[in-house]
């Protein structure tokens, strides 16, 4: 049942995930207030104040913004990140809000873990994933407030700054060098979801007002090899793909999106081929020399 | 002379029990307290469904009593309590019931009859019932729904639990019980209320093993329908051992032992990591039909429609507790649906754009996909070139292959089942 989600201030609007969330309200017609570091930045002493100024106790929140991992995965980082979420979560006590909907991410599951659900226990193995975690109780900790977590796994897309391996750095080094460069022979298996994907599903969270957690994935999870030849089919030109000599043990992730169905039977994920050609096509549209 | 025997509790347990303590020759009271249910049952209305029990009801209907006074156990050298004890969700038992019909029967009962629980109980239950010269037993039930009546005239053995297991058993039991003519097991209380769960346990294993490999099968290309003869033959596994693949564990009594196992494990401080592992296992299970539709259906068409053939939680009974197709069906109530069960009505279904089909051929009428969810016999005769003839989609879901895996290939039918790639 779809529900008018109302008025939604998403914070951290201007990053990869959150400008496609914000394009998916709009194209919704969605109520939307955009809130990037610009309007207010959620490290400082008064973004609480700021922030509980904006928000309305009918509004959902989005939150996503984060010192991503590209940015810094140390004591620091993990500090700075705690403060804006605290910053958030004193708006929200003081405001209240109708949903709060919280972005956290598959890191924190641990790696060994080979098949993943909802229900597979939190272990995570470094500052980014325990840093996730926290924000995920501290989101639960607030009271009254229904909560939505989200843990996305690998999205990718055109905008993505992150450039960590998979779809993104390869499309990037192949378009650069003609190359992509695998770790082992590209055996680790991984799912890799859409950034619009991502935002359709929130879109849909958001209007069901869906509570609890829900991993962010698409259910089908492929080799970075597989990943790399759909990227280099991309190209008019032959892209090279070249294996190196493995430095750690080959990991493999599976997710069961058993709970995704359940919530909506009707949803369509972007398959990887379709995704990773949808994302050639818009680079070359934004840049029609990087063919 | 022959023990009267007395049925406490008129729902599935005691009532087949009953009826077939009366085709064995027994004189049988059947008490429940509800007289409603007694009034049903007097004019011969069973509220169970069971191969043969409404045949063995009328057949040996002089010998059976039905009473909602509890006076008429007066009558009785022997009383079995044996009223279904309901679970929760998470299959936590409801003592209540039985406890007040163990109270009634104690007070109706001549102090020199033999009370026998019947019913389901966890381990420590009877020896806190016993009363000061009174004969209290328990004795373990091994009702299958669908197979209770045959479960009832031809028992594996008798588990009895006692307070003293060195001493005899009463004349009056011990002579009902031989006229069943299987092993008699006398043991503790406690013993006996655990062989119970242990016997539940290891069909859990059994199911769990095959449902583990069978899902493995469905994507290395293995065939599970090819390995279980093979287990089947090696005399560690035996020929009657739970192997068939299913949608998880259904209809209570097996949850309610699980549930049970791990409270205890967390009372005293014991390992149930497997069993809890079991019970995820089935709960991933449960949801292959699911998968199987969205991965399908649901993800690559608009609007579609969905015939879904069976409602009870397995063939020849009525329940739908924890019925995998009721579960599916409440995850597909955006979608048309089309339900038939030869027994349960399509209103136990929870879709809104539901079409209660009057035959299996009606369900699949104009259909995207078929998904057969109950293994009832008589799918198995339906011919899959008439399906796939009113079917718009060539899409079969059939878990169980209940239907014929040559004719669906013939009909154009692209079956899917349980434990085998398609």
């Amino acid at each position: 049942m779809n529900r008018n989600p109302g008025r939604v201030i998403l914070l951290g609007a201007s990053g990869f995930i959150g400008a496609a969330i914000g394009r998916r309200l709009a194209a919704l017609a969605v109520p939307v207030v955009a809130v990037s570091s610009k309007e207010v930045n959620l490290a400082d002493a008064a973004a609480a104040e700021k922030l509980a100024a904006l928000i309305k106790p009918a509004d959902a929140v989005v939150m996503i913004a984060a010192i991503t991992p590209d940015k810094g995965r140390d004591a620091a980082a993990l500090i700075r990140n705690l403060t804006l979420m605290q910053s958030v979560c004193k708006a929200i006590e003081t405001t209240g809000c109708a949903h709060l909907v919280y972005f956290s991410s598959d890191a924190i599951y641990g790696t060994a873990v080979s098949r993943v659900t909802e229900d597979t226990p939190a272990c995570p193995q470094d500052l980014y994933g325990a840093m996730h975690y926290a924000r995920e109780i501290m989101a639960r900790n607030l009271a009254n407030v229904p909560v939505l977590v989200l843990r996305p796994t690998l999205v990718y897309g055109l905008d993505d700054t992150h450039n960590s391996y998979g779809p993104n750095r390869f499309r990037r080094a192949a378009q650069k060098d003609g190359r992509i460069t695998l770790f082992g022979n590209g055996e680790d298996i991984r799912d890799h979801i859409h950034v619009d994907d991502v935002a359709a599903l929130t879109a849909r969270c958001l209007l069901a007002k869906t509570t609890g957690l829900l991993n962010v994935v698409t259910g089908i999870s492929r080799s970075f090899y597989e990943i790399a030849e759909i990227v280099a089919r991309q190209f008019a030109s032959p892209v090279e793909i070249i294996a190196t000599p493995r430095a750690n043990p080959i990991t493999q992730r599976h997710y069961d999106v058993t709970n995704l169905i359940k919530a909506f039977p009707d949803f369509r994920f972007t398959p990887p081929a379709d995704g990773i050609a949808r994302v050639h096509r818009q680079m070359i549209e934004a840049d029609p020399c990087r063919k | 002379m022959q023990a009267v025997l007395g049925f406490a509790g008129m729902t599935h347990l005691g009532l087949v029990s009953g009826i077939a303590a009366a085709e064995k020759g027994f004189t049988v009271v059947c008490y429940d307290p509800d007289a409603a249910r007694i009034a049903a049952l007097a004019r011969g209305e069973l509220p169970v469904s069971e191969p043969r029990l409404d045949e063995l009801a009328a057949k040996n209907k002089p010998r059976l009593a039905f009473a909602a006074a509890s006076s008429a156990l007066k009558a009785c050298d022997v009383v079995f309590v044996a009223p279904d004890v309901a679970t929760d969700d998470q299959g936590n038992s409801s003592l209540d019931t039985i406890d007040n019909l163990l109270d009634a029967v104690f007070a109706a009962t001549r102090e020199d009859a033999v009370i026998v629980v019947l019913s389901q109980v966890p381990p420590g239950f009877t020896r806190g019932k016993q009363r000061e010269n009174r004969m209290l037993y328990y004795q373990v039930e091994t009702l299958i729904f669908g197979r209770a009546v045959e479960r009832a005239l031809l028992p594996e053995r008798y588990i009895v639990g006692c307070a003293d297991p060195s001493a005899p058993l009463p004349a009056a039991y011990a002579t009902t019980l031989a006229q069943y003519a299987c092993p008699v097991l006398p043991m503790r209380y406690e013993s006996a209320e655990l062989a119970k769960i242990s016997i539940n346990m290891c069909l859990v294993a059994s199911v769990s093993v095959a449902n583990t490999l069978a899902e493995l099968c469905e994507n290395i290309g293995a065939d599970w329908a090819e390995i279980v003869p093979a287990l089947k033959l090696d005399k560690r596994i035996g020929a009657y051992s739970y192997l068939a693949p299913g949608l998880g564990i259904a209809g209570g009594n097996l949850e309610r032992d699980l549930a049970t196992v791990c409270s205890f494990a967390d009372r005293y401080g014991t390992d149930a990591g497997v069993v809890r592992a079991w019970v995820a296992n089935s709960r991933h299970r449960r949801d292959w039909a699911l998968r199987t539709v969205y991965r399908e259906v649901l993800s690559k068409l608009d609007d579609p429609v969905i015939a879904v053939l069976g409602l009870a939680y397995k063939q020849d009974t009525h329940s739908i507790k924890n019925s995998p197709s009721i579960a599916l069906l409440e995850y597909l109530k955006p979608f048309r649906v089309r339900v038939f069960d030869p027994v349960v009505p399509g209103s136990a279904a929870p879709n809104p754009r539901r079409h209660d089909a009057t035959s299996e051929l009606d369900a699949c009428t104009g259909a995207d996909a078929l998904v057969v969810m109950t293994p009832w016999p008589q799918f198995g005769k339906l011919n899959p070139a008439a399906i796939a003839q009113c079917m718009q989609g060539r899409v079969a879901i059939d878990p169980y292959a209940i239907l014929n895996a040559g004719e669906c290939q013939s009909a154009g039918l692209r079956r899917l089942t349980l434990g085998v790639r398609p």
